[in-house]
Order: structure tokens, then C-alpha cells, then sequence
């Protein structure tokens, strides 16, 4: 696993440096994983390829802002995967906004990924601290992250008033948290 | 700056969490977007949530994409081949821009290539030698599979004619013909030097009339040069 991620980082690296030989080998190794993520986003096929494509371009474009981001290398291109399809997804919506993902808009130097307080065996966590939330809650969080459902969305999904429902997720997050950091 | 309201982490580290699942919207977002460029904590707030929430993908399990994806995504990101011509001639170091002119004059045929078709590769040179008066550009097609010549300066001694040599490594010298009078010439390159094409590396050698005798060079190098890709 270790190996596998320091050769994620390496090809990351010669990207950085416009190696295009190092893009494509990029690609072949992570292209199913992000694909795998564009298609559970999105509803149909051919939105799935566009936006992996676009991710693709910007993991090329920004590939020299990743070192000062402080994500692990996979969860850097699955976040800008995620995100892509999810800006993709909520453009057919009213008041779209896109999704900010680090080491693209974000400037402020973060931590090295060796650095991130957020250790991957915490993170692995994840899904059983979100099967401990109120199930409620646990939905809501996954509707957000897997469905791209705002505020709005859940608020109606759930049929409680938008302020309230912001509490109740931001109670879910705290939770959540805190299980994950025991 | 000291009118800012003073939050709680608490409250900067579910910011980070809202920021990260893309749920704040207007000035909200607004103003965590602008933090996140300035403020260290913040952003390392957003990361460590991006990281947690990442798990949530775990069981996404991979799904291979179509072929042509591929080719899709790398002909959008590596457009060099479409680059025109003309261009591509401007961005050669390797000759005066006088000698460019020239050379772009003699690739003008290839220009006219349909445009949906990729231009094939192309590449050129300047053949000169110490010593010697004579100097050519040289264009070499692979789509056409022939070298354009342009005579620049200088000429055959007296009763001697020009033969062009195609040179690549541990190969002996491989004649394309002796070079007809005139400024400006097309040889045909053969097929099976394509692949080598980058490799090559153009002469002139003073031969006599009807060109070297036994296909092997006879006289003196008076031009050569080693073409790179345009």
C-alpha cells in the first residue's frame, strides 16, 4: 500500500515537471478508480467521461500545486474527481457554485501530506463512525458527498426547515468526528 | 481586521467541513474561500475533512474507462502534432530567420494538407561544411516521404555533380541521388529509412558525373547537417 502510494506520489511528481510519459502512466494506474467515482456521481455515462476527462486536464494543469496541498495522493485525484463530477451534476441546477478542491483554488501552503493530522487509518474509520450516526444524519452526509445535494436538497429530502437541518448536519459532522478520532 | 468576529474553532473546523462537501453557498462561501487562501489552519482544516470524507469512495469499486477516452484526453492535452507548420518552423532554434523564411517557403506545399488530417512529422535542417561555399535547407516530410532542397549558396566544382547521402548510425552512407541542377528540389527519401527519419543526418559529397560509382561516396563532404524535428 505504502509503495503503491510513493509511486502514486513519484508520477505526481513528473507530472509536475510536464512529463508526459508520466501522465499517461498516471492515468493507466488511476483512470478506473476516478471513473468508478465520476460514474457513481453521475446519472449518466457520457457526463461520467466528461467529467473524468476534465479532471484529467486538471491534474495535469495543477499537478505542480500538489506537494503544498497536505493530501495523500489518491485522496488529492479522487477529490478532484468527486468534485468535478459533483460541479458537473449541480450545473443542470439553479444557483450552481463550483466545489473548491484543494491544491487547484487553494493557495495557503498546507501541511505535507506526511504532516496531515488525519492519519488514513482514522479516515478508514469513516464508514463505521457514519453507520453509528443517527441514520438521518449518516444519509445526509453521504447526500452530500456522493450526490452533491446542498442545504436545499436535504432540507427538503428530510422535511425540516433549512436552518435546522444545518444544525442537525453540523451535529452529524461533530459526531462524526469525534468517532473518528477515538 | 479587528472588527472581525472572533469564531470558535469549533465553529472554523465545521466551516471546513461544510466547505469540503461543497455545501456553503453566497458570501458564506464567499468568505471560506477567501480564507482558505490566506489562512494556513483553515486550509489544513479542509484537507484533513477532504481526507476523511474520501473514505466514503472506498467501496466505489473501479469500473475501466473506454479506449478512446484515453485518446480523447491526450489529444486535448497534447495538441503539438495540429500545431501548424508555419509555427512549428518559428519555434526551430536552429537556423537565421532568414534561412526560416526559406525553409517555410519550401514546406508551403505541406501546408496545403487537408487540416483534419494530423500533419505528419516534419523535420529540417541546414547543410553547410568548413571549407566549402555551398550551404542548403533541407525539409524532410514524412507524409510525402521526400526531402525539399533549397540551394542557398555554392555549387558543384567544375565537372563534378552533387549527390545527396541519407547518414545514420553504424549504417554505411545510403545515396537518394545526385542532385539535379536548379534551386529548389524534391528527392524522394526511401520508405525504409521512415523509421530512422530523426536519426538522419543529410551530406553532399562531390561525385562525377552520373553520381559515385558503386553507390559509395567518393569526393569531399560539402555540406552536411543532422535534421531535428519541427
Amino acid at each position: 500500500m505504502d509503495s503503491d502510494r510513493e509511486e502514486i506520489e513519484r508520477l505526481i511528481a513528473k507530472v509536475a515537471m510536464g512529463d508526459r510519459a508520466a501522465f499517461e502512466a498516471l492515468y493507466d494506474r488511476v483512470s478506473a478508480k476516478l471513473f468508478g467515482v465520476c460514474l457513481r456521481v453521475l446519472d449518466t455515462r457520457a457526463a461520467a467521461e466528461d467529467a473524468m476527462q476534465d479532471s484529467f486536464v486538471k491534474i495535469w494543469n495543477n499537478s505542480d500545486r500538489y506537494q503544498a496541498n497536505g493530501l495523500s495522493p489518491m485522496t488529492w485525484l479522487i477529490t478532484i474527481a468527486r468534485n468535478t463530477a459533483i460541479d458537473r451534476l449541480r450545473a443542470t441546477r439553479k444557483g450552481h457554485q463550483d466545489i473548491d478542491t484543494p491544491g487547484l483554488e487553494l493557495a495557503a501552503p498546507g501541511p505535507s501530506p506526511e504532516q496531515s493530522a488525519v492519519a488514513a487509518s482514522e479516515a478508514k474509520r469513516l464508514t463505521n463512525c457514519l453507520d453509528d450516526l443517527e441514520a438521518d444524519r449518516g444519509a445526509a452526509v453521504r447526500g452530500a458527498y456522493l450526490d452533491g445535494d446542498s442545504y436545499a436538497d436535504l432540507a427538503q429530502r428530510f422535511n425540516v426547515p433549512l436552518n435546522t437541518m444545518r444544525t442537525w448536519l453540523r451535529r452529524g459532522l461533530m459526531a462524526l468526528r469525534e468517532c473518528m478520532s477515538v | 481586521m479587528s472588527d472581525t468576529p472572533i469564531t470558535p474553532p469549533e465553529d472554523d473546523d465545521l466551516l471546513a467541513a461544510e466547505m469540503a462537501l461543497g455545501l456553503l453557498e453566497g458570501e458564506d462561501r464567499a468568505a471560506a474561500r477567501a480564507r482558505l487562501m490566506q489562512d494556513r489552519d483553515f486550509a489544513r482544516s479542509v484537507a484533513d475533512w477532504q481526507e476523511r470524507f474520501v473514505a466514503m469512495t472506498d467501496d466505489i469499486a473501479p469500473v475501466a474507462p473506454p479506449a478512446k477516452l484515453r485518446r480523447a484526453l491526450m489529444a486535448r492535452l497534447f495538441p503539438a502534432r495540429q500545431v501548424p507548420l508555419l509555427q512549428r518552423l518559428w519555434l526551430w532554434q536552429g537556423v537565421s530567420v532568414a534561412a526560416l523564411a526559406t525553409v517555410a517557403f519550401l514546406a508551403l506545399p505541406m501546408l496545403r494538407e487537408p487540416p483534419m488530417q494530423p500533419p505528419a512529422e516534419v523535420y529540417a535542417t541546414r547543410m553547410a561544411a568548413e571549407d566549402s561555399a555551398l550551404e542548403l535547407l533541407a525539409v524532410m516530410d514524412m507524409s510525402r516521404g521526400d526531402i525539399a532542397l533549397r540551394r542557398v549558396s555554392g555549387d558543384a566544382p567544375a565537372g563534378r555533380v552533387l549527390e545527396l547521402w541519407a547518414i545514420l548510425p553504424d549504417r554505411a552512407p545510403i545515396s537518394l541521388g545526385v542532385l539535379p541542377e536548379g534551386e529548389v528540389n524534391r528527392v524522394a527519401l526511401p520508405a525504409d529509412l521512415a523509421p530512422e527519419a530523426a536519426q538522419i543526418t543529410l551530406a553532399i559529397t562531390d561525385e562525377p558525373p552520373g553520381g559515385a560509382p558503386g553507390g559509395v561516396p567518393t569526393g569531399e563532404v560539402m555540406a552536411a547537417g543532422a535534421v531535428a524535428e519541427l
